[in-house]
């Protein structure tokens, strides 16, 4: 195990190196006046210069980009261009806050969806299991913004049950901080439910399906105990590596659920920075989540090796 | 007519009020234009009063000007209500845009505007009651100009006491004032040098301008945002975050970018006491969420949105709107230097297919005054209402155009996202159609539109000469016009997008800014508005409102139309 | 491991010699066109193809240059009510499938195309091109799909072009990864053996005997991309970024007159949204109904 761990941390680690290039190429390869962007078009030439010389904006790209990879260790990724304080900081509370929604997003979703998917393999192609599968499809194709507004005006709007604005008060205490965040986080709930509903639901008829679990019914074990005992365990892998995978889904959906609700996360932080073209707010905050990404595939790799020793003992050979 | 009332108004008077009075009392000003053009040049609310008393009109219906009643310019919001009703204590809940930068001397926009403006104060703020546009005393009392504008006298308020418990004097107005300068500020450049503003005294600043300018006022006033009188030893390039400071109603608690900012009464406040105890600033990075949070009860006022997004604000019974007549427009440029528009017939072809009044009821619901293809606001107090409104007119421009020798006019219309816009693009190229000339509308954002279409930085010279052919452009409220014939009209101003060039324009204009009195600036606008209406470098639709409100839960908010919004006189009902 | 668990990795599905493939693929056909999910995705999506091409030649009134009095209720009027600037909105919505119907399929195919070389080549060439290709494929997939679309349009500036071009090369990675997982158990059977005994050349073996086989996938993938297409290029647009008004794009019309729905006026943005997701459910369904039956 312990090998198997090291050899995957160092292709992690292989992997954050090219992704801090990637995004770097992004950012600066592409034309773009750094002091032209942050002075906008009406100002003089030579304050432009001059803050180009300030920023080091004007140095050599293969020197910006060695800075760039060295600051990035540190999560230092240079000064927003907007509020010229450092990147990190002011992302800091953000990611703190969507941490928070998309947390209970996943605390809502995941359960009912696990359990939807185990319910529809049980009772494959019946008209349950057709239903189910039909509101996966639906409610993982229906883009958060859509979901997010009609709720807005129902819930929040019409019946007044809930906050429409998702940042509670600053004395919150934990019950009103989930009241606030419970449409958002719905929202967001809804689209993730599908796909994990669907691969418990395939993974958990795949197991059914196998030969052990057919010796298991002869032995004489209840439906029950089989489904605890051999099926879960097995059908939740491609779960698990779904969970993470959508990890970088989830935040494409949280920028627009976030602005629907005015809630001052990672989404409104990127599209504020976006709108401003705060380069260094944005390289900083997609290097970020791509951290994020890979910390949730390794840590669902490593349950997922746990779960099934084959898969570990394969990858360490 | 009391002439003895008048006279003793008269001799009271420099040369330079003596001229406003006598133009009013000559009927050659409205009662309105009178207010407004005598609180600019420092005339006291007394002495309007009683030259309108004396020449047999009613008096103001208030007098905010008073300088017993400092709050006054917040004393009477869109709101008002009888105090009685009002209920002590309490929180105002503001929804606005999240500032860019809250530097008083640096920042740029509405957001850094308004967080500013509720610790600093400024000399002269706006008059609330009697006419738009108008000014009230803020920190100084009364100012007095010379009899050809050059010197400008400001008397401060005394008793004024900082923040820190520090005593408000003329030093730091001049201190502020310099930072100003040196900072480049476009309101006081080319009209103040360093070292123009004088103490004489603690209570006292002389401002000795460059030239004579008879709407100095206005550029030491809340309608130069960045005037925010701030301590002598401010560094500039300080936030208010870094060091919350000020003379104002309400003291910094917190100022978070991400969220937002709240404020607790001072309890010093020169003004007295405030009714509420404190308010609180919602950041929003736009309109949309700002209705559903007032929708929601999450927010009391919104220090500003639009029509298009707002709709439902301007309908709803329990929201009072403060729809605040303003200079705010689009300018929609036509390349006079070379291109399909380069003959003024085909300019004016175009102007002649907008139908003004369907797109205020359309992209504004009635709220902006119709537009005459010049930048005078029918606000200022040197409009000239006698130059004929065009209108729609689908004959009159396929005339101009057969006249012209264009057949098939095809043109891209560029626009930039923001507001109602790109709306704006849709509606006009549909007009146009009939009298055949075939818009094609091109949306970039708004960065995009401005550094590629608008005034590339490139080639620098003349400026804006690598603009479009065509295009949407917008400009916000000022006091006097003098950045919009500057900067947009004037060969070769720096936002000159049109590369206009008109000798007489440009002698008109010079005359506008050197003449002081009354009667001369309003001469030099008739020639302004007469000189643009003809040749076209750009259409201008309409002038519309600038729109704000506040719950009805609540009254006595006071908004400006640069994003202050004050609740120094607000109370909960 | 990493390919051995993906959620989008589909088991070979035919495996048949070349002169039985065709007749394989007449069965899927026949299988495909009894399930009723397939059937209803295809009519929705043919739906909206007809009300693209078809335009203003079948909409009830001129979606863009008729102006009447803004937000009035659905009515016999008009069906779906009429938006801020009084144009009809059925119109809109039906035009409105032009842009994304353009964009989306456009991302989806440049995604396949790119990633299925992409992952051709990992899979059939394995040792140190597929380490490397691999880590790269990684690095991508880390990044966040809308976050980066966000960075390339702001720096780029929004148009059609950029929005096809960020969307298809974010797809790219994910493809690869499908379609090598595919390849790996391809190329460990016979006839791939049998090939590189007869002494063809990799590109040969590639082309001819795996790319035919793992077709399936790969089918399957693009549908699913597709969807994702729309959903994406959806998102973009109502963050500001995508598609630029004066279209009637439905994640843009619904990100215009959302604020509105709060004041009783749902309708503009109601039948747009329901657009969007009757296209994506719809194309779902047809990647759901694919894939089930490939897998059979």
């Amino acid at each position: 195990m312990a090998r198997f761990i090291a050899r995957r941390l160092l292709l992690s680690l292989v992997t954050l190196w090219l992704l801090i290039t990637i995004v770097f190429i992004i950012a600066n390869v592409l034309p773009n006046d750094v002091g032209r962007t942050i002075l906008g078009p009406f100002a003089p030439q030579e304050s432009v210069d001059a803050l180009n010389q300030r920023l080091g904006t004007d140095r050599p790209i293969l020197v910006r980009y060695v800075d760039n990879v060295l600051g990035a260790v540190t999560l230092d990724f240079g000064d927003s261009y907007v509020t010229g304080k450092p990147a990190m900081p002011q992302l800091a509370s953000a990611i703190g806050r969507s941490a928070k929604l998309a947390g209970l997003a996943l605390a809502i979703t995941i359960p009912l969806a696990i359990a939807a998917g185990l319910f529809a393999a049980r009772r494959r192609d019946r008209p349950v299991d057709r239903a189910i599968v039909l509101l996966g499809v639906t409610s993982s194709s229906i883009p958060e913004f859509v979901t997010g507004t009609i709720l807005v005006v129902v819930v929040g709007v019409q019946l007044k049950l809930l906050p429409v604005l998702a940042t509670p008060p600053a004395t919150a205490d934990i019950p009103t901080q989930v009241r606030y965040l419970l449409m958002p986080a719905t929202a967001m709930a809804i689209v993730y439910f599908g796909y994990i509903a669907r691969m418990t639901r395939a993974g958990t008829i795949e197991v059914l399906q196998s030969d052990y679990i057919r010796t298991a019914a002869m032995k004489g074990l209840t439906t029950g105990q089989t489904m605890r005992r051999h099926v879960l365990r097995n059908a939740l892998i491609p779960t698990v590596a779904v969970i993470a995978v959508q990890i970088g889904y989830l935040f494409g959906g949280i920028i627009a659920v976030e602005k629907i609700f005015n809630y001052n996360g990672m989404g409104q932080t990127m599209l504020f920075a976006a709108q401003r073209k705060d380069i260094p707010l944005l390289t900083a905050g997609a290097i970020v989540i791509g951290i994020v990404y890979m910390l949730a595939t390794l840590t669902a790799d490593l349950v997922i090796a746990w779960m099934n020793p084959r898969i570990r003992l394969d990858a360490e050979r | 007519m009391d002439y003895s009332e008048l006279d003793k108004v008269r001799r009271s008077t420099t040369p330079l009020q003596l001229d406003t009075v006598e133009a009013f009392a000559r009927g050659r000003l409205s009662r309105r234009e009178f207010i407004q053009r005598g609180t600019i040049i420092g005339l006291s609310m007394a002495s309007i009063s009683a030259v309108i008393a004396a020449c047999g009109g009613t008096t103001p219906t208030a007098a905010p000007a008073s300088a017993a009643a400092p709050s006054a310019a917040a004393s009477s919001g869109a709101s008002a209500a009888p105090a009685s009703a009002a209920v002590a204590g309490g929180k105002i809940r503001c929804a606005i845009q999240r500032p860019v930068s809250i530097d008083p001397v640096a920042m740029q926009d509405l957001g850094g505007y308004g967080i500013t403006a509720q610790s600093f104060e400024f000399l002269c703020t706006q008059q609330t009651v009697g006419a738009a546009g108008g000014l009230a005393p803020g920190l100084a009392l009364d100012w007095t100009p010379n009899a050809d504008g050059t010197v400008w006298t400001f008397n401060l308020r005394q008793g004024v006491k900082w923040h820190d418990g520090s005593t408000f004097s003329s030093a730091d107005v001049v201190a502020s004032m310099e930072r100003l300068v040196k900072a480049g500020n476009s309101g006081l450049k080319g009209v103040l040098d360093p070292g123009g503003a004088v103490a004489t005294d603690a209570n006292t600043v002389v401002f000795t301008l460059v030239g004579g300018n008879g709407n100095f006022p206005y550029l030491v006033s809340i309608y130069n945002a960045q005037t925010l009188i701030t301590p002598a030893d401010y560094v500039a390039g300080t936030t208010l975050d870094k060091r919350p400071a000020g003379t104002g109603a309400w003291k910094l608690v917190t100022y978070d970018q991400q969220t937002g900012a709240t404020f607790e009464r001072n309890p010093d406040w020169w003004g007295g006491t405030t009714s509420l105890d404190g308010t609180e600033f919602i950041f929003f990075d736009a309109t949309g969420p700002m209705i559903t949070a007032y929708q929601g009860d999450q927010v009391d006022a919104i220090v500003q949105f639009d029509v298009l997004t707002g709709a439902a604000l301007i309908d709803d019974p329990n929201f009072s709107l403060i729809a605040t007549p303003a200079a705010l427009h689009r300018q929609i440029w036509m390349r006079c230097d070379k291109g399909q528009f380069a003959d003024k017939r085909v300019r004016q072809a175009l102007a002649y297919t907008f139908d003004r009044p369907a797109l205020i009821q359309q992209l504004f619901k009635g709220r902006a005054e119709l537009g005459n293809d010049h930048v005078i606001w029918q606000g200022y107090p040197y409009y000239d209402p006698s130059i004929p409104q065009r209108a729609q007119d689908i004959d009159k421009a396929k005339s101009l155009l057969a006249a012209a020798g264009v057949t098939n006019l095809t043109a891209t219309l560029h626009v930039g996202q923001l507001q109602e816009i790109p709306d704006l693009a849709v509606l006009l190229k549909s007009q146009a159609a009939p009298a055949g000339i075939n818009l094609e509308v091109a949306v970039e954002s708004l960065d995009t539109f401005y550094g590629a279409q608008w005034c590339p930085a490139d080639p620098a010279d003349p400026p804006c000469s690598g603009a479009s052919e065509l295009g949407v452009v917008d400009y916000g409220h000022r006091a006097t016009p003098d950045v919009y014939l500057n900067a947009a009209l004037k060969t070769k101003g720096i936002w000159n997008s049109s590369q206009y060039s008109s000798a007489a324009f440009d002698a008109a204009f010079t005359e506008f800014q050197t003449s002081v009195g009354v009667d001369a600036q309003k001469a030099a606008c008739t020639k302004i508005e007469t000189i643009l209406n003809e040749d076209v470098p750009v259409g201008l639709p309409y002038f519309y409102n600038y729109l704000a409100g506040n719950s009805k839960k609540f009254t006595g908010v006071f908004s400006s139309a640069l994003g202050q919004m004050s609740f120094s006189a607000t109370s909960q009902v | 491991m990493d390919s051995n668990v993906t959620p989008m990795s589909i088991p070979p599905g035919v495996t048949s010699p070349i002169s039985e493939r065709a007749q394989a693929r007449r069965e899927t056909v026949r299988v495909l066109i009894r399930r009723p999910a397939f059937i209803v995705g295809n009519i929705v999506i043919i739906g909206w193809v007809i009300c693209a091409v078809l335009g203003q030649r079948i909409t009830p009134y001129d979606p863009f240059n008729s102006f009447s009095t803004g937000h009035l209720p659905p009515g016999p009027e008009h069906l779906m009510g009429t938006d801020r600037l009084g144009r009809d909105v059925l119109s809109r919505v039906m035009v409105g499938s032009r842009d994304v119907l353009i964009v989306a399929p456009l991302a989806a195919i440049l995604g396949v195309v790119a990633g299925t070389l992409l992952g051709l080549v990992m899979g059939y060439y394995r040792g140190w091109v597929d380490d490397v290709l691999s880590r790269l494929v990684e690095a991508f997939l880390a990044l966040p799909v809308i976050l980066v679309a966000l960075l390339t349009l702001v720096v780029l500036g929004s148009s059609p072009v950029v929005v096809v071009l960020v969307v298809g090369i974010l797809f790219t990675p994910i493809v690869a990864r499908t379609v090598r997982s595919a390849v790996l158990s391809e190329r460990q059977l016979d006839y791939v053996t049998a090939a590189k005994l007869r002494g063809e050349l990799g590109p040969f073996i590639v082309s001819r005997e795996i790319f035919p086989n793992v077709l399936g996938p790969t089918v399957v993938e693009l549908t699913v991309r597709f969807g994702y297409a729309i959903f994406t290029v959806a998102t973009l647009s109502f963050l500001g970024v995508g598609l630029q008004p004066p279209s009637p794009d439905w994640g843009l019309t619904v990100s215009e007159e959302y604020p509105n729905m709060i004041a009783g006026i749902w309708w503009p943005t109601l039948f747009p949204a329901l657009a969007i997701a009757s296209t994506v459910v719809a194309v779902n369904l047809i990647a759901d109904s694919l894939q089930s039956v490939l897998n059979e």
